[in-house]
């Protein structure tokens, strides 16, 4: 018995000592450890990282931004950013008068789920001016920046691709969940006498049909590619060089003691976003109301439903005059001010009104 | 994008602003602690190794003590693939991070780049540095001296509960005297504002900003949101030289520039059609002063920035490349960003065949 016992205790004390250092990865603590070495409680902090190297399984690149630290003797790695499924990690330790201790780690690909669509693109209507600023394109779910300009283009009526249509920048303008662009037309090219207008000639004619191509290779911020590819296609009308007209907007107003909508229709389609954004309601006061909105039918008017029932009195309905049509011609202002008329010097950022009654 | 532009030679007076106040230091204002930037963009400099980061997703601008003072002789740097090895310490492929600019400290001459982590809006902002023999080290942002500033953002109307959908995309920075300039492009209306923030950041002065305009040869004005500009003096004046998105470069001087204004930018060049202009840089060379301009379409060009006074606005329509003069360099191909190194030397960003390199090369 007794005999037993220290053959046990031997045993146990023989594997402790000189069980061998071994490299593992640890998906739970998300994080690579070197284990077994006793030597590690006398390694120095500053050279973790030449006696545990991780880094990604290719040759020549740095290794990866991490934390080390020593726990219960063992050197541990946590990277900072989670392992990315489809790459590949190589954990090397470098323990003195032994030979290099390597493990690779094989992320699997994530499953390719394509779900993500286009769910909207603005303006909504068919028909566009020739002047036409910009699309909103509204995603299902939030979309991978840096593509947005190789996935897009414009067709002409035989199914060509139009030459350097819209404004590409390095920064793509998203909203900030990531599940809308805006699409700038090139200014360029709008823009009255500039050269760019001359060499490439305006984008839209009018008379002719376009579609806006969306291909379905674009990928969302999971990396997976939309369901399917989406077309808008439209024809295009005269330019529009008009400021928009507040003076033309009808007001259909709401009851009193109630919380029914109130409804303003304007002549002319406007801008999605900023229509969203740039009409308030307030009260005699100046108080604005709280309350909900929705946009109608090809941005041609604007609905408000107040959180609490309308009052007797005075309201008016408030417009910022960044509030532009669809070829960004704004408030009193248009797109273009031709200078043969009268420029003011200051800015005219003053709110625009139209007062009504509630009964 | 990225230059350090309180160049030696050219410093802008103050301009939209009442006088700021001088701090011992600049980095004295900033308090140590986690500096919480949702992304990292545009990059420029200030003295005494403060970086300054336009953060558009969070619609801010912050400053970040880099602790990176040490005067250092200017050595060429040269990092081949660089974004597949950003990438791999960051633990992804290079399919998978953003470069977004390259700004060179111009006292340790280490150069810096901000790089977003991930595609889509949770992607993470990363600030990495590389020194003269090429080794990258990213800027912990947990324990940093910072300070930022929010830069306004009208919210929706009326509602309430709905995210704001707007956002500014910070396009350029700079910094010089005392205050940060940054240019920004809504993603809803078409505009541009140049917005002056006075430094040390104080919450209660996010400064003042002035729209700037195009005057199409003579007849049309519009709004003309600024892709990149320059802080430069001409004819002795200071002055704020830009590129449009509609591809005129403008001169306006920095006296215009008074709140609530519009600001009529002079066009003294046009770059023609599909050009979308990425960065400039001023320097001297041989007793004469130069710019660089990197575009995407026509390559990187010089400009003689001697006499930038005589060339009065473009206000005829004109066939191509009017204005200002310019050559195209050939050496230079697909330069995505720059920064000044020292007087000869520049740092670029080029994209190749196999990704993106950094190189350093001599200025033209």
């Amino acid at each position: 018995m007794l005999l037993l016992l220290v053959r046990g205790a031997l045993a146990a004390y023989l594997l402790l000592t000189f069980q061998s250092p071994a490299v593992r990865y640890d998906s739970g603590l998300n994080a690579f450890l070197l284990e077994n070495w006793p030597g590690a409680a006398a390694v120095t902090p500053d050279s973790y990282g030449e006696t545990f190297i991780v880094s990604v399984d290719a040759a020549d690149v740095p290794p990866l931004l991490g934390q080390y630290r020593l726990e219960r003797g063992v050197l541990v790695f946590v990277p900072q950013f989670p392992l990315q499924p489809g790459v590949r990690y190589r954990a090397t330790a470098r323990i003195p008068g032994s030979s290099p201790i390597s493990i690779v780690i094989d992320v699997p690909k994530a499953v390719v789920k394509a779900t993500t669509t286009v769910e909207r693109v603005y303006p909504s209507t068919n028909v566009l001016p020739e002047n036409q600023l910009k699309f909103y394109i509204h995603f299902s779910a939030a979309m991978a920046r840096g593509f947005a300009y190789d996935r897009i283009s414009l067709l002409d009526e035989s199914g060509k691709k139009i030459d350097a249509p819209f404004l590409e920048l390095g920064e793509e303008l998203w909203d900030p969940e990531g599940r809308r662009l805006t699409l700038f037309f090139d200014p360029g090219r709008i823009k009255r006498g500039l050269v760019s207008q001359q060499e490439l000639g305006i984008v839209l004619h009018e008379g002719k049909r376009y579609t806006l191509l969306i291909d379905k290779g674009w990928k969302d911020a999971g990396g997976n590619p939309l369901a399917e590819e989406f077309r808008k296609t439209f024809t295009v009308g005269g330019p529009d060089r008009k400021a928009v007209n507040i003076k033309s907007w009808k007001i259909r107003k709401p009851v009193a003691g109630s919380r029914s909508t109130l409804t303003v229709e304007f002549p002319e389609a406007l801008d999605h976003a900023l229509v969203g954004r740039e009409l308030d309601i307030v009260d005699s006061s100046g108080t604005s109301l709280r309350g909900s909105i929705s946009i109608g039918s090809l941005e041609k008017s604007w609905t408000f439903t107040p959180e609490i029932p309308w009052k007797k009195g005075a309201y008016e309905l408030r417009a910022g005059s960044v509030l532009a049509d669809l070829a960004g011609n704004m408030i009193d202002r248009p797109f273009e001010i031709d200078r043969f008329e009268r420029v003011d010097q200051v800015l005219d950022r003053s709110i625009h009104s139209i007062s009504f009654k509630v009964d | 994008m990225a230059t350090f532009r309180m160049t030696t030679c050219f410093v802008l007076a103050l301009a939209l602003l009442a006088t700021p106040c001088f701090a011992a230091s600049l980095t004295d204002s900033l308090k140590s602690g986690k500096a919480e930037l949702k992304s990292a963009g545009s990059l420029a400099f200030g003295p005494d190794g403060v970086l300054f980061v336009g953060d558009s997703l969070a619609g801010a601008v912050f400053a970040i003590d880099t602790q990176d003072r040490t005067a250092t002789q200017s050595a060429s740097v040269e990092v081949k693939g660089l974004s597949e090895k950003i990438a791999a310490m960051l633990g992804t492929t290079a399919d998978q991070i953003q470069i977004n600019d390259v700004a060179v400290n111009p006292i340790s001459k280490k150069t810096y780049v901000s790089v977003s982590r991930g595609l889509g809006p949770a992607a993470s902002p990363v600030i990495l540095r590389i020194d003269s023999t090429g080794k990258l080290e990213a800027l912990s942002m947990d324990n940093v001296k910072h300070s930022s500033v929010a830069i306004p953002n009208p919210a929706n109307s009326s509602t309430s509960g709905r995210t704001n959908p707007r956002t500014m995309a910070i396009t350029d920075l700079a910094f010089v005297e005392n205050q940060v300039f940054v240019a920004g492009l809504s993603n809803e209306e078409f505009s541009s504002t140049l917005r002056a923030i006075p430094f040390p950041f104080n919450q209660a002065d996010k400064g003042t900003s002035a729209e700037i305009w195009h005057a199409s040869h003579r007849r049309f004005e519009t709004n003309s949101p600024i892709r990149t500009f320059l802080p430069y003096k001409v004819n002795n004046q200071d002055t704020i030289l830009a590129s449009y998105t509609c591809t005129p470069l403008v001169k306006f001087p920095v006296s215009s520039l008074k709140p609530g204004t519009k600001v009529m930018g002079t066009t003294i060049a046009e770059f023609g059609a599909g050009n979308t202009p990425l960065d400039m840089i001023a320097y001297s060379k041989g007793g004469k002063n130069y710019i660089l301009m990197s575009n995407t379409s026509r390559g990187v060009m010089k400009f003689s920035a001697d006499g930038l006074e005589k060339f009065d606005a473009i206000t005829q329509p004109v066939a191509d490349k009017a204005g200002v003069p310019y050559e195209t360099i050939s050496t230079l191909t697909g330069v995505v960003q720059m920064d000044r190194l020292d007087a000869d030397k520049a740092v670029v960003l080029e994209r190749t065949a196999s990704g993106l390199d950094l190189r350093t090369v001599a200025l033209p």
